[in-house]
Parts: C-alpha cells; structure tokens; sequence
C-alpha cells in the first residue's frame, strides 16, 4: 500500500523532471520575446534525432552526442529566428503562434520524408536498468534526466544573471525599446536567445532519447506538455518550469495509479485550465501576465 | 464611394445565396455538389472563427470544441432519446451556446496568449471526457472511443446542401450585422484598445461575450449537420484540434476582420486541399506548412486584408 504510494511519487518526480527538462526552452523563449513556439516539440524531436544518428552510425551513446545535438539545435534556432521569426515581433501575438504551427507542420513533414514514419528507439545497455531502494525502483535514465534538468535551470539562471549577454537578455524582456537605445542589438539577441531555448530543448531531446520513442511526429504531444508545465510554474519565470514540471507529474502519475491513463491526461487539462482562470502567474506567482 | 462598394458587395452577396439556392437542380455530377457544399461549409465555419477572434482579436484556439458538443448533442438526442433530427439541431446550437456562456464568462478575462491556451485547454479536457467518462463511471452514455453512430440519413447530397447553405447565409449575416451596428464597432474597439474602449462606455464584457456565444451557437449547428452527414463520430474527429487550426488559417489568409476573409480564404484553401492533397499526397503537408509562412511573412493582413489598406476601403 505504502510502497505503491511511494513508488507513484517516484515515478510522478521522475516524470515532472523529464517534463521540466524539455519545457524550460519554452518559458525561456516566451519570457523575452512573448513567442508561443508551436514548433518546440520538433527542437526535441532533432535533438533526439541527432542522438539516434550518432548511435546508429558511430555507435556513440547519447549522453556523449548530447553536447552535438546542443550546438546543431543553437545554430539551427539561431537561424530560424533571425530569418524568419524575427519579420513578426512586434505584431500581434496570432503571428508568431501561426508562424510557429507553419514551422512545425514543415520540419515534422520534411523528417518523415526523410527519415520515415518509424518509430525508433535507441537501446543502451543502460536503458532499462533501475536502481532498487527499499523495495522502491528508480529508472536511472529519467534520474539522469531529471538531474540534467536541474542543472539547465542552475545554468541558465547564472547565465542571465551573471553574464553581459544574459543581462542584456533580461533588459530586452523588460523593455526592448530602453534595451534598444542603451545599445543592444535586439534582433541579434533574439536570435541568440531562441538558439538558447533550443538548445537546452535539444539537450533535453537528447538525453531522453535512451527512454523514449523517437519518431518525426512526436513533436506535438511534448509542445501540448510543455505549454501546461510552462503555465503551471508561471510562464517566462525560469525556475517556474521545474516546479510546473513536477506539480504535473505527480498529478499524472496519481491520477495514473488511482483512476486510469486516460483520465490522467483529461486531469492534465483540467488543471491547466482552471490554473488560467483562477491564477494565471503560476503556482508561485511570478509568471508574466500579458 | 465607400457607400457604394457596401452596396454592392451586399446585393452581390444575397444574389450569389439566392442563386447557390437553385444549384442542386443543375448541378449533374455528386462529386461537384459535394465539393460545392464542404467548400459553404468550411466559409461558415471559418466564419464563426471570424466573428469572434478576427473581429475582437481575442485567440481562441478551441473553437473545435462547440463543434465538437454540437455533433455529441445531435447524435445522444437522436439515439438516445429518438429526437428527430432538426429539434435535435436546434437544441445542439442552443447547449453549444450555452456552455460558450458559463465558460466566456472567467475565460473572456483572460488576454493574449492566456486565452488562447485556456481554450484550447478546454477542447482538449472536454476530447478527454468524452472518451473516458464512460469507462471512470461505468456507464454508456459517451460510449468513448467506440464512438456513436447515428441512424442513417438516407438523404443525397442535396439534402445536407440545403441544411449547410442556410447556416452559412446566417454566419454571413451576422458577419453583415457586425461591420454595421454598434455592437460591432464595440467588437472592433476591443481589438484596438480595450482599456479605451470600456472608458469610452462600451460594454466590453457584453460584447465579447456576445460574440462567443453567437461563435459557439453557429459552431453547435455545424457539429450537429456533419455528425448526421458521416453519420459515425468519435471524440479524436469531432474535437481534432486539426479543424481549429484549418479555421485560424482560413480566416488568416482571407483576412481577420473582414466580412469576405472567410469567404475567401475558406474557398481558396478547400481548392487547394482537394486538387494538391489527392496529387502530392506526401508533399501537401509541407507544402502547407510553406504557405503559411510566406503567407504570414508577405501578407500578415490576409488578401482582403492588404486590398482592404491599399484600397482605403472600409467594408468588404
């Protein structure tokens, strides 16, 4: 009784790390820029792509390309934002929200012709193994993962407060026009900022890619998750994304153990939605309300 | 000469409805009167879209879910209770409504992205429920996955054209009423300035409300007709967030706040879908995908929308 309990909570934490891990690009991108990126599922998608690559090609584990799929998801962010999502900032927000659906329905598409519809998975001799603790199982990959979640938040964190272009991202945030005139190049620090945002979420795709199933459509399913972690700890608040993370993850996984798997997704909604309504700065309140 | 295009484009407008009225008598081929009718029915839809996000720039991004009530309604009553079907339709559009009601009332308070997430949170929580109510409770009333299917129509094709092209001319309508009363100068105030707006003594609350639930009326009637058209349902069809999307993309390259950007939009984009989609099966994603961003990069005000600015017109 205590044990199943126990081992829910687990699994919940675990899952709300994972969940943290991929959703903190996504607040990061909408706190500076105010971009709801519809197309966030396909930056884990290739960061999970470049890992199964790697390994099928080079036998390299994931952990180890982890650190390609960052650089290949900074440039390929860096790119996308400084050419395309860059000509919409400023209008109204309808914008970046279609912009960002066009972007997803291509890349996902244009990876199913390239690489098929097949579901692949990349099997370490790591993937299943657990470690067992008073009778309680802990999968060290998602432990992994949860861990690598904490350390982007930590990172992320110095880096915008400590660093000059972190300091210069925080200024655009708060008003791009005073940034603009004490001289920061906003559309460079955009462009900077989004490659950031993917490639933390690339990173998080990546090291995921040991535990999940990688296919050109995945992407969908994990920008729904990350908008309802994102709202829950407060959108554009970094830290916020952990907490959102493991608030949900516990509720899906209590809902999963007690009631059943479809409800629990019904409950993700529901809570998302009267989150919004009653609250919508977030469980800490420090989220940006439009 | 603004008066005048007004004019026009109204008499135009009845004249072309009065004529689609006949159609069915001339029209030989079923595929074209098929066509003819998903293309009046997609203008009406994207139209409801129109009439609430276009005009008060507010996103909803869950439109689908009164479609969704408006198929569910029809298809309980009818198996369910053994309501024929045109009570039943009515009674959709009248639930859809009503449940647009008791939820406008804490979403509406919400802005900019908040109230986009917030509806599409609530078609997303409403699919989940309806496929697994059923199986929490014990009971068979949703029917879940399994879907519900209705009694079989027998009607042709004419019949569902006669029962879609009327809810379009409606939709029109009130596209009509919009551009042309106070409510709708209200509508257009709140996507300029809301805070100025309400000092200037609109009733703000009233009238976005007003437009949702007129949206979600339309939107239950629409839901209620296709549902006894296919005549199968099952909650991942009638609530795919697809049909929301294919609404905002519409009613975007058409033009958000237009009386034609619906038309327009929902025409060209149904054309598009049937001629490419049957010929480059595997490209049509992609290149939709593509449209959309040229189309949001070189003409963010839709077609009628930039010909609306260069011609300095005030209705069309």
């Amino acid at each position: 009784m205590y044990t199943v309990f126990a081992q829910t909570i687990i699994n919940g934490l675990l899952l709300g790390g994972v969940y943290a891990a991929y959703s903190a690009g996504f607040s990061l991108i909408f706190g500076v820029m105010g971009v709801v990126n519809l197309a966030h599922g396909e930056l884990i998608m290739l960061g999970a792509f470049t890992s199964y690559w790697l390994f099928a090609y080079f036998n390299l584990d994931p952990y180890l390309s982890a650190p390609f799929a960052m650089v290949f998801l900074f440039l390929f962010g860096y790119v996308v934002q400084k050419y395309i999502i860059n000509r919409v900032i400023g209008q109204p927000h309808i914008m970046s929200y279609i912009l960002t659906f066009g972007l997803h329905l291509m890349i996902a598409n244009i990876a199913i012709k390239m690489w098929t519809q097949d579901f692949r998975s990349i099997t370490t001799s790591y993937s299943g193994a657990n470690a067992a603790i008073w009778g309680l199982n802990i999968p060290l990959a998602r432990l992994v993962t949860f861990m690598v979640a904490l350390l982007v938040t930590w990172v992320l964190w110095f880096f915008l407060m400590r660093t000059e272009t972190g300091r210069a991202i925080r200024a655009t945030a708060q008003d791009k026009e005073v940034a603009r005139l004490m001289g920061v190049d906003i559309r460079n620090i955009y462009a900077i900022t989004f490659g950031l945002g993917a490639a933390i979420t690339g990173l998080s795709g990546s090291v995921m890619s040991p535990f999940v199933i990688i296919s050109p459509e995945m992407g969908l399913e994990y920008t729904i998750i990350a908008f309802c972690v994102v709202v829950l700890g407060g959108m554009g608040y970094m830290p916020g994304a952990l907490v959102g993370g493991l608030v949900l993850g516990v509720a899906q996984s209590l809902a999963a153990t007690y009631l059943n798997a479809g409800v629990s997704v019904a409950i993700t909604f529901i809570i998302l939605f009267i989150m919004l309504v009653i609250c919508p700065k977030g469980i800490l309140g420090k989220g940006s309300v439009a | 000469m603004n008066f005048k295009i007004d004019r026009i484009i109204l008499i135009m407008f009845l004249g072309i409805t009065a004529a689609l009225a006949f159609l069915p008598n001339f029209v030989e081929s079923e595929y074209l009167l098929r066509l003819i009718t998903v293309v009046i029915f997609w203008i009406g839809i994207a139209g409801c879209w129109n009439m609430m996000s276009g005009y008060t720039g507010y996103i909803d991004f869950g439109p689908v879910v009164y479609f969704g009530i408006g198929s569910y309604v029809v298809a309980i009553a009818m198996t369910k209770y053994g309501i024929p079907f045109f009570p039943s339709l009515f009674i959709s559009g009248v639930i859809s409504g009503s449940v647009a009601f008791l939820v406008g009332i804490p979403t509406l308070r919400l802005k900019g992205a908040y109230f986009a997430i917030a509806t599409f949170a609530f078609a997303e929580a409403m699919k989940q429920i309806t496929l697994e109510f059923d199986r929490t409770f014990s009971v068979s009333f949703f029917q879940g996955s399994d879907g519900i299917t209705l009694p079989i129509s027998g009607h042709d094709n004419s019949f569902f054209f006669y029962c879609v092209l009327p809810v379009t001319f409606l939709v029109m309508l009130a596209h009509y009423f919009i551009e042309h009363s106070k409510f709708g100068y209200g509508l257009k105030a709140i996507k300029e300035a809301e805070t100025a707006a309400e000092i200037s003594g609109v009733n703000t609350t009233a009238n976005k409300l007003g437009a949702y639930v007129s949206s979600a009326f339309f939107l239950g009637l629409f839901g209620a007709i296709e549902a006894y058209w296919i005549t199968y349902i099952t909650p991942s069809d009638v609530f795919n967030i697809q049909k929301t999307v294919q609404m905002v993309i519409m009613t975007l390259l058409g033009g958000m706040g237009t009386f034609l950007g619906p038309v327009i939009g929902a025409t060209f984009l149904t054309l598009i879908s049937e001629s490419l989609g049957a010929r480059f099966v595997e490209y049509y994603l992609i290149m939709i995908g593509g449209i959309i961003i040229v189309a949001i990069l070189i003409m963010p005000n839709g077609i009628i929308g930039s010909l609306k600015i260069r011609k300095k017109l005030r209705f069309i």
